[in-house]
Protein backbone atom coordinates (compact mmCIF):
# COMPACT_ATOMS: atom_id res chain seq x y z
CA UNK A 1 0.00 0.00 0.00
CA UNK A 2 2.58 2.54 0.73
CA UNK A 3 4.44 1.53 -2.41
CA UNK A 4 1.38 2.58 -4.06
CA UNK A 5 1.40 5.68 -2.12
CA UNK A 6 4.63 6.46 -3.34
CA UNK A 7 4.43 5.87 -6.92
CA UNK A 8 1.37 8.08 -7.29
CA UNK A 9 2.75 10.81 -4.92
CA UNK A 10 5.99 10.89 -8.03
CA UNK A 11 3.44 10.61 -10.97
CA UNK A 12 1.46 13.61 -9.36
CA UNK A 13 4.72 15.24 -9.08
CA UNK A 14 5.51 14.88 -12.95
CA UNK A 15 2.26 15.67 -13.85
CA UNK A 16 2.27 18.67 -11.95
CA UNK A 17 5.54 19.94 -13.80
CA UNK A 18 3.19 20.14 -17.39
CA UNK A 19 0.92 22.51 -15.29
CA UNK A 20 3.16 25.31 -15.45
CA UNK A 21 2.80 27.56 -18.75
CA UNK A 22 5.28 28.94 -20.58
CA UNK A 23 5.98 32.11 -19.59
CA UNK A 24 3.12 33.61 -16.90
CA UNK A 25 4.81 36.30 -15.75
CA UNK A 26 5.24 37.98 -19.03
CA UNK A 27 7.94 38.49 -21.56
CA UNK A 28 8.43 42.47 -20.58
CA UNK A 29 7.48 45.33 -22.98
CA UNK A 30 9.36 44.52 -26.88
CA UNK A 31 9.31 45.27 -30.43
CA UNK A 32 7.04 42.55 -31.37
CA UNK A 33 4.90 41.46 -34.46
CA UNK A 34 1.50 39.83 -34.75
CA UNK A 35 1.31 36.52 -32.24
CA UNK A 36 4.98 37.23 -31.70
CA UNK A 37 5.98 36.50 -34.84
CA UNK A 38 4.52 33.39 -35.50
CA UNK A 39 5.50 31.93 -32.35
CA UNK A 40 4.20 29.45 -30.11
CA UNK A 41 1.39 32.10 -29.08
CA UNK A 42 0.43 31.48 -33.10
CA UNK A 43 -0.22 28.05 -32.55
CA UNK A 44 -3.71 27.30 -32.89
CA UNK A 45 -3.20 24.41 -30.98
CA UNK A 46 -2.00 26.23 -28.35
CA UNK A 47 -4.25 29.53 -28.25
CA UNK A 48 -7.77 30.20 -28.68
CA UNK A 49 -9.97 33.08 -28.95
CA UNK A 50 -9.95 35.36 -25.99
CA UNK A 51 -13.74 36.16 -24.55
CA UNK A 52 -12.72 39.96 -24.09
CA UNK A 53 -13.04 42.67 -26.59
CA UNK A 54 -10.60 45.07 -27.69
CA UNK A 55 -11.09 48.38 -29.76
CA UNK A 56 -9.06 51.56 -31.28
CA UNK A 57 -9.82 54.89 -30.44
CA UNK A 58 -8.02 57.40 -32.94
CA UNK A 59 -8.65 60.21 -35.02
CA UNK A 60 -9.38 59.14 -38.40
CA UNK A 61 -7.53 62.16 -39.65
CA UNK A 62 -3.83 63.07 -39.35
CA UNK A 63 -1.37 65.45 -40.63
CA UNK A 64 1.90 63.60 -41.48
CA UNK A 65 4.92 63.98 -39.02
CA UNK A 66 2.59 65.35 -36.39
CA UNK A 67 1.50 63.39 -32.86
CA UNK A 68 -1.64 61.70 -32.17
CA UNK A 69 -2.89 59.29 -29.52
CA UNK A 70 -4.11 56.13 -30.08
CA UNK A 71 -6.91 54.99 -27.30
CA UNK A 72 -6.72 50.82 -26.97
CA UNK A 73 -9.76 49.88 -25.00
CA UNK A 74 -9.58 45.91 -24.00
CA UNK A 75 -12.22 44.62 -21.40
CA UNK A 76 -14.24 41.60 -20.22
CA UNK A 77 -11.72 39.14 -20.84
CA UNK A 78 -11.39 36.04 -18.66
CA UNK A 79 -7.57 36.61 -16.45
CA UNK A 80 -4.99 34.32 -14.91
CA UNK A 81 -4.46 34.67 -11.71
CA UNK A 82 -1.73 38.01 -11.98
CA UNK A 83 -4.00 39.37 -14.13
CA UNK A 84 -1.39 40.10 -16.80
CA UNK A 85 -2.46 41.60 -20.41
CA UNK A 86 0.08 41.89 -23.05
CA UNK A 87 -1.14 44.24 -25.86
CA UNK A 88 0.11 45.01 -29.35
CA UNK A 89 -0.16 48.07 -31.49
CA UNK A 90 0.14 46.60 -35.31
CA UNK A 91 0.22 47.97 -38.53
CA UNK A 92 -0.68 45.01 -40.33
CA UNK A 93 -1.05 41.25 -39.11
CA UNK A 94 0.99 39.36 -41.36
CA UNK A 95 3.56 37.97 -38.86
CA UNK A 96 6.30 39.49 -40.43
CA UNK A 97 7.21 43.67 -40.09
CA UNK A 98 3.90 44.47 -38.65
CA UNK A 99 5.51 46.90 -36.15
CA UNK A 100 4.01 50.42 -36.80
CA UNK A 101 7.11 51.58 -38.07
CA UNK A 102 7.22 48.89 -40.80
CA UNK A 103 4.55 51.70 -42.44
CA UNK A 104 6.50 54.62 -41.11
CA UNK A 105 4.37 55.50 -38.15
CA UNK A 106 6.93 56.70 -34.94
CA UNK A 107 6.40 55.61 -31.21
CA UNK A 108 6.67 58.65 -29.03
CA UNK A 109 5.45 57.46 -26.54
CA UNK A 110 3.63 53.64 -25.43
CA UNK A 111 1.19 53.56 -22.43
CA UNK A 112 4.04 52.61 -20.11
CA UNK A 113 6.93 55.55 -21.25
CA UNK A 114 8.48 53.56 -23.88
CA UNK A 115 8.88 53.00 -26.87
CA UNK A 116 7.45 49.57 -27.76
CA UNK A 117 4.43 48.08 -29.72
CA UNK A 118 4.48 45.19 -27.08
CA UNK A 119 3.36 46.13 -23.71
CA UNK A 120 2.10 44.18 -20.66
CA UNK A 121 0.11 45.86 -18.05
CA UNK A 122 -1.85 44.39 -15.01
CA UNK A 123 -5.83 44.89 -15.32
CA UNK A 124 -7.61 46.65 -12.50
CA UNK A 125 -10.57 45.08 -10.61
CA UNK A 126 -13.11 46.73 -12.88
CA UNK A 127 -11.83 44.58 -16.04
CA UNK A 128 -11.04 47.26 -18.47
CA UNK A 129 -8.68 49.19 -19.30
CA UNK A 130 -7.44 51.69 -21.93
CA UNK A 131 -4.19 52.21 -23.37
CA UNK A 132 -2.90 55.24 -24.94
CA UNK A 133 0.16 55.47 -27.41
CA UNK A 134 1.64 58.94 -28.66
CA UNK A 135 2.54 58.25 -32.65
CA UNK A 136 3.67 60.50 -35.48
CA UNK A 137 1.92 60.31 -38.29
CA UNK A 138 4.19 58.54 -41.55
CA UNK A 139 5.26 60.84 -43.67
CA UNK A 140 4.28 58.95 -46.58
CA UNK A 141 0.51 60.62 -47.35
CA UNK A 142 -2.81 58.41 -47.99
CA UNK A 143 -5.05 55.53 -45.91
CA UNK A 144 -2.82 53.88 -42.99
CA UNK A 145 -4.16 51.14 -40.97
CA UNK A 146 -3.85 50.25 -37.33
CA UNK A 147 -4.50 46.87 -34.97
CA UNK A 148 -4.67 46.29 -31.95
CA UNK A 149 -4.42 42.70 -30.23
CA UNK A 150 -4.59 41.50 -26.72
CA UNK A 151 -2.83 37.98 -25.19
CA UNK A 152 -3.61 36.59 -21.82
CA UNK A 153 -3.81 33.54 -19.85
CA UNK A 154 -6.53 32.40 -17.82
CA UNK A 155 -8.04 30.28 -14.50
CA UNK A 156 -8.23 27.59 -14.95
CA UNK A 157 -6.26 27.12 -18.11
CA UNK A 158 -6.08 22.98 -18.27
CA UNK A 159 -4.72 23.52 -21.55
CA UNK A 160 -2.59 25.89 -21.37
CA UNK A 161 -3.71 27.60 -23.98
CA UNK A 162 -2.64 31.38 -24.76
CA UNK A 163 -6.27 33.78 -25.38
CA UNK A 164 -5.80 36.35 -27.83
CA UNK A 165 -8.18 38.60 -30.25
CA UNK A 166 -7.76 40.64 -33.00
CA UNK A 167 -9.43 44.21 -33.85
CA UNK A 168 -10.22 44.85 -37.11
CA UNK A 169 -8.02 47.50 -39.05
CA UNK A 170 -8.30 50.89 -38.11
CA UNK A 171 -7.91 53.58 -40.94
CA UNK A 172 -6.08 56.77 -40.54
CA UNK A 173 -6.19 59.31 -43.47
CA UNK A 174 -2.66 60.69 -43.32
CA UNK A 175 -2.96 64.46 -44.96
CA UNK A 176 0.15 66.62 -45.88
CA UNK A 177 1.08 68.87 -43.00
CA UNK A 178 -0.09 72.54 -43.40
CA UNK A 179 2.60 75.44 -43.78
CA UNK A 180 3.83 76.28 -40.46
CA UNK A 181 2.19 74.14 -38.14
CA UNK A 182 3.66 74.04 -34.48
CA UNK A 183 4.80 70.76 -33.20
CA UNK A 184 7.26 68.23 -31.81
CA UNK A 185 10.41 68.24 -33.58
CA UNK A 186 10.85 65.03 -35.40
CA UNK A 187 13.62 63.93 -33.35
CA UNK A 188 12.33 63.95 -30.19
CA UNK A 189 10.74 61.71 -28.03
CA UNK A 190 10.13 61.94 -23.83
CA UNK A 191 12.88 61.57 -21.60
CA UNK A 192 13.02 59.11 -18.64
CA UNK A 193 13.79 60.28 -15.45
CA UNK A 194 14.53 58.23 -12.27
CA UNK A 195 12.35 58.36 -9.25
CA UNK A 196 13.21 61.39 -7.57
CA UNK A 197 14.46 63.46 -10.21
CA UNK A 198 12.96 66.96 -10.81
CA UNK A 199 15.33 68.74 -12.71
CA UNK A 200 14.16 70.49 -15.91
CA UNK A 201 12.00 68.68 -18.47
CA UNK A 202 13.35 69.14 -21.99
CA UNK A 203 10.85 69.69 -25.11
CA UNK A 204 11.97 70.47 -28.17
CA UNK A 205 9.26 71.72 -30.99
CA UNK A 206 9.26 73.22 -34.83
CA UNK A 207 7.69 76.01 -35.89
CA UNK A 208 6.65 76.73 -32.30
CA UNK A 209 7.62 80.42 -31.13
CA UNK A 210 5.57 79.89 -27.36
CA UNK A 211 4.86 76.79 -25.67
CA UNK A 212 2.40 76.22 -22.40
CA UNK A 213 2.26 73.10 -20.70
CA UNK A 214 0.03 71.97 -17.91
CA UNK A 215 0.08 68.54 -16.20
CA UNK A 216 -1.63 66.15 -13.62
CA UNK A 217 -1.45 63.45 -11.38
CA UNK A 218 -2.98 60.31 -13.11
CA UNK A 219 -6.25 60.32 -12.35
CA UNK A 220 -6.75 63.64 -11.75
CA UNK A 221 -9.45 65.99 -13.33
CA UNK A 222 -7.92 69.06 -13.17
CA UNK A 223 -4.28 70.37 -14.53
CA UNK A 224 -1.74 72.56 -12.84
CA UNK A 225 0.11 75.14 -15.13
CA UNK A 226 3.98 74.29 -15.51
CA UNK A 227 6.58 77.11 -15.56
CA UNK A 228 7.94 76.63 -19.14
CA UNK A 229 11.43 78.59 -19.84
CA UNK A 230 13.31 78.59 -23.38
CA UNK A 231 13.33 79.35 -26.74
CA UNK A 232 14.10 79.09 -30.49
CA UNK A 233 11.85 75.57 -30.38
CA UNK A 234 14.28 74.35 -27.25
CA UNK A 235 12.56 74.44 -24.20
CA UNK A 236 12.29 73.41 -20.82
CA UNK A 237 9.10 72.66 -18.50
CA UNK A 238 9.27 72.51 -14.67
CA UNK A 239 7.23 69.75 -13.13
CA UNK A 240 7.31 67.88 -10.22
CA UNK A 241 8.96 64.79 -9.06
CA UNK A 242 7.86 61.42 -9.18
CA UNK A 243 8.01 59.32 -6.49
CA UNK A 244 6.80 55.78 -5.79
CA UNK A 245 4.04 54.46 -8.14
CA UNK A 246 2.54 57.81 -9.07
CA UNK A 247 2.04 58.67 -12.75
CA UNK A 248 2.56 62.60 -13.75
CA UNK A 249 0.86 63.37 -17.12
CA UNK A 250 1.73 66.22 -19.16
CA UNK A 251 0.26 67.95 -22.29
CA UNK A 252 2.05 70.45 -24.40
CA UNK A 253 0.56 73.20 -26.34
CA UNK A 254 2.73 74.06 -29.66
CA UNK A 255 1.76 77.97 -30.69
CA UNK A 256 3.03 80.05 -32.94
CA UNK A 257 1.61 83.44 -34.85
CA UNK A 258 -1.12 81.04 -36.98
CA UNK A 259 -1.88 78.21 -34.75
CA UNK A 260 -1.76 76.76 -31.81
CA UNK A 261 -1.71 72.86 -31.38
CA UNK A 262 -2.92 70.94 -28.59
CA UNK A 263 -0.51 67.89 -28.35
CA UNK A 264 -1.79 64.41 -26.52
CA UNK A 265 -1.25 64.02 -23.42
CA UNK A 266 2.58 62.45 -22.73
CA UNK A 267 3.65 60.29 -19.54
CA UNK A 268 6.64 61.66 -17.09
CA UNK A 269 8.20 58.21 -17.95
CA UNK A 270 9.94 57.07 -14.45
CA UNK A 271 12.06 54.56 -14.00
CA UNK A 272 14.30 53.06 -10.47
CA UNK A 273 17.31 54.95 -9.28
CA UNK A 274 20.19 52.82 -10.63
CA UNK A 275 21.19 50.00 -8.03
CA UNK A 276 24.44 50.88 -6.53
CA UNK A 277 25.97 47.90 -5.64
CA UNK A 278 28.28 46.65 -7.56
CA UNK A 279 29.57 43.28 -8.09
CA UNK A 280 33.07 42.76 -5.26
CA UNK A 281 30.69 44.45 -2.46
CA UNK A 282 28.12 41.18 -3.01
CA UNK A 283 30.96 38.93 -3.37
CA UNK A 284 32.69 40.80 0.12
CA UNK A 285 29.63 41.38 1.83
CA UNK A 286 28.05 37.45 0.79
CA UNK A 287 31.37 35.89 2.34
CA UNK A 288 31.55 38.11 5.58
CA UNK A 289 27.79 36.77 6.31
CA UNK A 290 28.64 33.53 5.65
CA UNK A 291 31.72 33.72 7.86
CA UNK A 292 29.79 35.29 10.65
CA UNK A 293 27.04 32.62 10.74
CA UNK A 294 29.72 30.07 10.42
CA UNK A 295 32.07 31.24 13.78
CA UNK A 296 28.35 31.64 15.53
CA UNK A 297 27.27 28.01 15.16
CA UNK A 298 30.49 26.16 15.61
CA UNK A 299 30.73 28.28 18.80
CA UNK A 300 27.53 26.74 19.81
CA UNK A 301 28.40 23.22 18.60
CA UNK A 302 31.35 24.00 21.03
CA UNK A 303 29.06 25.42 23.71
CA UNK A 304 26.35 22.57 23.59
CA UNK A 305 29.06 19.35 22.77
CA UNK A 306 30.38 17.53 25.93
CA UNK A 307 34.28 19.00 26.26
CA UNK A 308 36.84 17.87 28.97
CA UNK A 309 36.99 20.34 31.67
CA UNK A 310 32.79 21.52 30.99
CA UNK A 311 31.80 21.99 34.42
CA UNK A 312 28.36 20.71 34.43
CA UNK A 313 30.06 17.52 33.58
CA UNK A 314 32.18 17.47 36.55
CA UNK A 315 29.87 16.64 39.21
CA UNK A 316 32.50 14.72 41.87
CA UNK A 317 31.91 18.03 44.35
CA UNK A 318 28.15 17.19 44.49
CA UNK A 319 28.70 13.63 44.87
CA UNK A 320 31.14 14.27 47.98
CA UNK A 321 29.76 16.49 49.64
CA UNK A 322 26.58 15.06 49.61
CA UNK A 323 25.56 12.67 52.31
CA UNK A 324 24.34 8.82 52.43
CA UNK A 325 20.83 8.96 52.76
CA UNK A 326 19.63 6.85 55.59
CA UNK A 327 18.11 3.44 54.05
CA UNK A 328 14.35 3.59 53.95
CA UNK A 329 12.18 2.05 56.61
CA UNK A 330 12.03 -1.73 56.51
CA UNK A 331 14.99 -1.87 53.99
CA UNK A 332 18.04 -1.98 56.72
CA UNK A 333 19.85 -5.09 56.68
CA UNK A 334 19.21 -7.10 59.96
CA UNK A 335 21.69 -8.90 61.96
CA UNK A 336 21.55 -11.91 60.52
CA UNK A 337 22.72 -10.24 57.35
CA UNK A 338 25.66 -9.03 58.42
CA UNK A 339 26.75 -12.11 60.63
CA UNK A 340 27.06 -14.39 57.81
CA UNK A 341 29.28 -11.80 55.83
CA UNK A 342 32.50 -13.09 55.57
CA UNK A 343 35.51 -11.16 55.74
CA UNK A 344 38.69 -11.49 53.36
CA UNK A 345 42.18 -11.22 53.99
CA UNK A 346 42.80 -11.14 49.98
CA UNK A 347 40.15 -8.17 49.26
CA UNK A 348 40.30 -5.75 52.27
CA UNK A 349 36.90 -3.44 52.74
CA UNK A 350 35.02 -6.22 50.99
CA UNK A 351 32.98 -8.92 52.74
CA UNK A 352 32.01 -12.19 50.89
CA UNK A 353 27.78 -13.13 50.93
CA UNK A 354 27.92 -16.66 50.70
CA UNK A 355 23.83 -16.94 49.86
CA UNK A 356 23.85 -14.59 47.70
CA UNK A 357 27.19 -15.64 46.09
CA UNK A 358 28.32 -11.72 45.71
CA UNK A 359 31.10 -9.17 47.53
CA UNK A 360 29.63 -6.17 49.77
CA UNK A 361 31.66 -3.27 50.82
CA UNK A 362 32.05 -3.45 54.23
CA UNK A 363 30.38 -0.62 56.11
CA UNK A 364 33.26 -0.59 58.84
CA UNK A 365 36.50 -0.72 56.79
CA UNK A 366 35.16 0.76 53.32
CA UNK A 367 37.30 -0.66 50.40
CA UNK A 368 39.67 1.78 48.67
CA UNK A 369 40.29 2.97 45.04
CA UNK A 370 36.41 3.39 45.24
CA UNK A 371 35.83 -0.45 43.06
CA UNK B 1 29.23 25.08 -26.97
CA UNK B 2 27.03 25.93 -24.44
CA UNK B 3 27.15 29.70 -22.37
CA UNK B 4 27.56 30.11 -18.66
CA UNK B 5 23.81 30.62 -17.88
CA UNK B 6 23.27 27.00 -18.92
CA UNK B 7 26.42 25.95 -16.96
CA UNK B 8 25.13 28.03 -14.19
CA UNK B 9 21.77 26.44 -14.10
CA UNK B 10 22.99 22.92 -14.55
CA UNK B 11 25.35 23.76 -11.37
CA UNK B 12 22.88 25.23 -9.50
CA UNK B 13 20.53 21.99 -10.04
CA UNK B 14 23.10 19.87 -8.44
CA UNK B 15 23.35 21.86 -5.41
CA UNK B 16 20.22 22.20 -4.60
CA UNK B 17 19.23 18.73 -5.08
CA UNK B 18 22.06 17.78 -3.19
CA UNK B 19 21.09 20.07 -0.29
CA UNK B 20 17.03 18.34 -0.31
CA UNK B 21 18.72 15.11 0.68
CA UNK B 22 20.87 16.57 3.09
CA UNK B 23 18.29 19.15 4.56
CA UNK B 24 15.54 15.85 4.77
CA UNK B 25 18.04 13.37 5.91
CA UNK B 26 19.24 15.61 8.67
CA UNK B 27 15.70 16.65 10.16
CA UNK B 28 14.85 13.10 10.05
CA UNK B 29 17.88 12.28 11.96
CA UNK B 30 16.60 15.14 14.67
CA UNK B 31 13.15 14.34 14.44
CA UNK B 32 14.31 10.74 15.38
CA UNK B 33 16.40 11.19 18.34
CA UNK B 34 13.07 13.85 19.59
CA UNK B 35 10.13 11.43 18.95
CA UNK B 36 12.38 7.78 18.82
CA UNK B 37 8.69 6.56 18.58
CA UNK B 38 7.59 8.21 15.12
CA UNK B 39 6.58 5.82 12.22
CA UNK B 40 6.66 2.80 14.73
CA UNK B 41 9.89 3.45 15.52
CA UNK B 42 11.19 2.85 12.08
CA UNK B 43 13.26 6.39 11.29
CA UNK B 44 14.99 6.23 14.92
CA UNK B 45 16.05 2.59 14.13
CA UNK B 46 20.01 2.14 13.94
CA UNK B 47 19.46 1.21 10.56
CA UNK B 48 17.65 4.05 8.67
CA UNK B 49 19.94 6.24 11.56
CA UNK B 50 23.20 5.62 9.55
CA UNK B 51 21.67 6.11 6.07
CA UNK B 52 20.08 9.22 6.66
CA UNK B 53 23.59 10.42 8.70
CA UNK B 54 25.50 9.27 5.96
CA UNK B 55 22.99 10.32 3.39
CA UNK B 56 23.11 13.92 4.85
CA UNK B 57 26.48 14.62 5.31
CA UNK B 58 27.37 13.23 1.73
CA UNK B 59 24.81 15.33 0.06
CA UNK B 60 26.09 18.73 2.28
CA UNK B 61 29.38 17.67 1.00
CA UNK B 62 28.67 17.26 -2.41
CA UNK B 63 26.35 20.69 -2.56
CA UNK B 64 29.08 22.46 -0.78
CA UNK B 65 31.73 21.03 -3.42
CA UNK B 66 29.88 22.29 -6.25
CA UNK B 67 27.96 25.71 -4.46
CA UNK B 68 31.30 27.54 -5.81
CA UNK B 69 31.23 26.75 -8.74
CA UNK B 70 27.49 27.35 -9.00
CA UNK B 71 28.50 31.04 -8.02
CA UNK B 72 31.31 31.75 -10.12
CA UNK B 73 29.06 30.41 -13.54
CA UNK B 74 26.19 32.77 -11.82
CA UNK B 75 28.42 35.90 -11.85
CA UNK B 76 29.51 34.87 -15.13
CA UNK B 77 25.89 34.78 -16.41
CA UNK B 78 25.28 38.39 -15.14
CA UNK B 79 28.47 39.73 -16.76
CA UNK B 80 29.93 40.38 -13.24
CA UNK B 81 27.45 43.01 -12.92
CA UNK B 82 24.79 43.62 -10.55
CA UNK B 83 22.47 46.06 -11.67
CA UNK B 84 19.27 45.25 -9.29
CA UNK B 85 18.56 44.14 -5.55
CA UNK B 86 17.90 40.78 -6.41
CA UNK B 87 20.40 39.82 -7.75
CA UNK B 88 22.70 41.32 -4.93
CA UNK B 89 20.67 39.56 -2.75
CA UNK B 90 21.35 36.17 -4.82
CA UNK B 91 24.95 36.90 -3.48
CA UNK B 92 23.74 37.30 0.14
CA UNK B 93 21.85 34.72 0.57
CA UNK B 94 24.56 32.21 -1.30
CA UNK B 95 26.91 33.04 1.32
CA UNK B 96 24.18 32.57 4.12
CA UNK B 97 23.89 29.04 2.61
CA UNK B 98 27.55 28.72 2.27
CA UNK B 99 28.16 29.51 6.20
CA UNK B 100 25.03 27.09 7.66
CA UNK B 101 26.11 24.62 4.98
CA UNK B 102 29.77 24.51 6.34
CA UNK B 103 29.04 24.43 9.61
CA UNK B 104 26.00 21.58 9.26
CA UNK B 105 29.79 19.81 8.14
CA UNK B 106 32.14 21.01 10.15
CA UNK B 107 29.81 20.01 13.22
CA UNK B 108 29.02 16.74 11.61
CA UNK B 109 32.78 15.72 11.12
CA UNK B 110 34.23 17.16 14.40
CA UNK B 111 31.31 15.68 16.62
CA UNK B 112 30.46 12.33 14.95
CA UNK B 113 27.67 10.54 14.24
CA UNK B 114 27.15 10.76 17.98
CA UNK B 115 25.42 14.45 17.46
CA UNK B 116 22.46 12.68 16.82
CA UNK B 117 22.01 11.05 20.08
CA UNK B 118 22.63 14.29 22.05
CA UNK B 119 19.74 16.02 22.24
CA UNK B 120 20.39 19.67 21.93
CA UNK B 121 23.26 18.85 19.10
CA UNK B 122 20.98 17.16 17.68
CA UNK B 123 17.80 19.90 17.33
CA UNK B 124 21.47 22.03 16.49
CA UNK B 125 22.13 20.15 13.81
CA UNK B 126 18.89 20.10 12.32
CA UNK B 127 17.79 23.70 12.61
CA UNK B 128 21.23 24.65 10.90
CA UNK B 129 20.06 22.15 7.74
CA UNK B 130 16.57 23.60 7.61
CA UNK B 131 18.03 27.41 8.02
CA UNK B 132 20.65 26.31 5.22
CA UNK B 133 17.92 24.71 2.65
CA UNK B 134 15.85 27.96 3.25
CA UNK B 135 18.96 30.24 2.03
CA UNK B 136 19.68 27.53 -0.58
CA UNK B 137 16.07 27.47 -2.19
CA UNK B 138 16.24 31.63 -1.51
CA UNK B 139 19.09 32.05 -3.38
CA UNK B 140 17.35 29.64 -6.35
CA UNK B 141 14.79 31.32 -6.14
CA UNK B 142 15.83 34.65 -6.76
CA UNK B 143 17.45 33.09 -10.16
CA UNK B 144 13.48 31.99 -10.92
CA UNK B 145 12.63 35.49 -10.51
CA UNK B 146 15.71 36.87 -12.26
CA UNK B 147 14.84 34.54 -15.41
CA UNK B 148 11.11 33.84 -15.63
CA UNK B 149 9.71 36.90 -13.59
CA UNK B 150 8.45 33.80 -11.05
CA UNK B 151 9.00 31.34 -8.43
CA UNK B 152 7.68 28.77 -6.55
CA UNK B 153 7.79 31.08 -3.64
CA UNK B 154 5.34 33.76 -4.58
CA UNK B 155 2.18 30.84 -3.61
CA UNK B 156 4.34 30.91 -0.25
CA UNK B 157 3.04 33.09 2.39
CA UNK B 158 6.03 33.98 3.65
CA UNK B 159 8.65 35.73 1.49
CA UNK B 160 11.98 36.65 2.62
CA UNK B 161 13.32 40.08 1.66
CA UNK B 162 14.84 40.21 -2.40
CA UNK B 163 13.07 43.31 -3.54
CA UNK B 164 15.55 45.55 -1.52
CA UNK B 165 18.83 44.70 -0.58
CA UNK B 166 20.96 46.12 2.69
CA UNK B 167 24.54 47.12 0.49
CA UNK B 168 27.03 47.41 3.01
CA UNK B 169 29.93 49.46 1.41
CA UNK B 170 32.76 47.48 0.31
CA UNK B 171 35.23 48.73 4.18
CA UNK B 172 32.60 47.65 6.08
CA UNK B 173 31.95 44.65 4.28
CA UNK B 174 35.50 43.50 4.06
CA UNK B 175 35.94 44.81 8.16
CA UNK B 176 32.60 42.47 8.70
CA UNK B 177 35.06 39.96 6.39
CA UNK B 178 37.97 40.37 8.70
CA UNK B 179 35.74 40.36 11.98
CA UNK B 180 34.25 36.89 10.69
CA UNK B 181 37.67 35.53 9.71
CA UNK B 182 38.78 36.37 13.41
CA UNK B 183 35.66 34.92 15.17
CA UNK B 184 36.43 31.48 13.28
CA UNK B 185 40.01 31.44 14.70
CA UNK B 186 38.98 32.21 17.98
CA UNK B 187 36.11 29.89 18.28
CA UNK B 188 38.33 27.23 16.58
CA UNK B 189 41.89 27.19 17.90
CA UNK B 190 41.03 29.40 21.23
CA UNK B 191 38.29 28.03 22.18
CA UNK B 192 36.88 24.70 23.66
CA UNK B 193 37.85 21.81 21.92
CA UNK B 194 34.80 19.77 21.00
CA UNK B 195 35.53 16.20 20.91
CA UNK B 196 34.02 13.50 19.17
CA UNK B 197 31.06 12.02 20.61
CA UNK B 198 31.10 8.16 21.18
CA UNK B 199 28.21 6.38 19.77
CA UNK B 200 26.61 3.93 22.10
Amino acid sequence: MRHRVAVLAVIALLLATGASMANPGGEGDADRDFTCGGSCHGDPALSSPSDGTVSISVDPLSFSGTATAVHITASGMSLSGNRLLGVFLLGSANGNDDHPEDYGWGILQDPNGGTRNYVEVTVPPSGSVTLTWVMLAPEQLGIQTLLAEIHHGSTPNSNNWAYSSLTRGYVVDVQPVPENLPGFAFDWSPETRVTGDDSPTEIRTRNTTSVSIQWMLEGEWVPHDAEVTGEGDHWHALLPATIGETRIQYQVTTSNGDFSIVQPWLTVATEPAAFDGEIWGARIQSLAFGLLVMAFLLSLQARLSPWEGRPELDHTEEVESAEAPPEPPGLEPDQGYWSRLIPSDENPGWLWDPVEEEWVADPDNPPEGGE
Amino acid sequence: MFGPATFHAAMAEVVVGTMVLASLCAIGCATATFLPGIAGGRLSSERVMVTMDKASIAGALLGLAFMPIAALSGSFAADNVVNSALLYNKFVYTGLAFGFWASFVVGRVRLGPGIWQHKSLSALQGATAAMAMLMTTMASSIGGKLVRGESLFDIMPVWLPSDSATVLSPIVSAALLIVGIAALVVVIRLGPKAERISSD
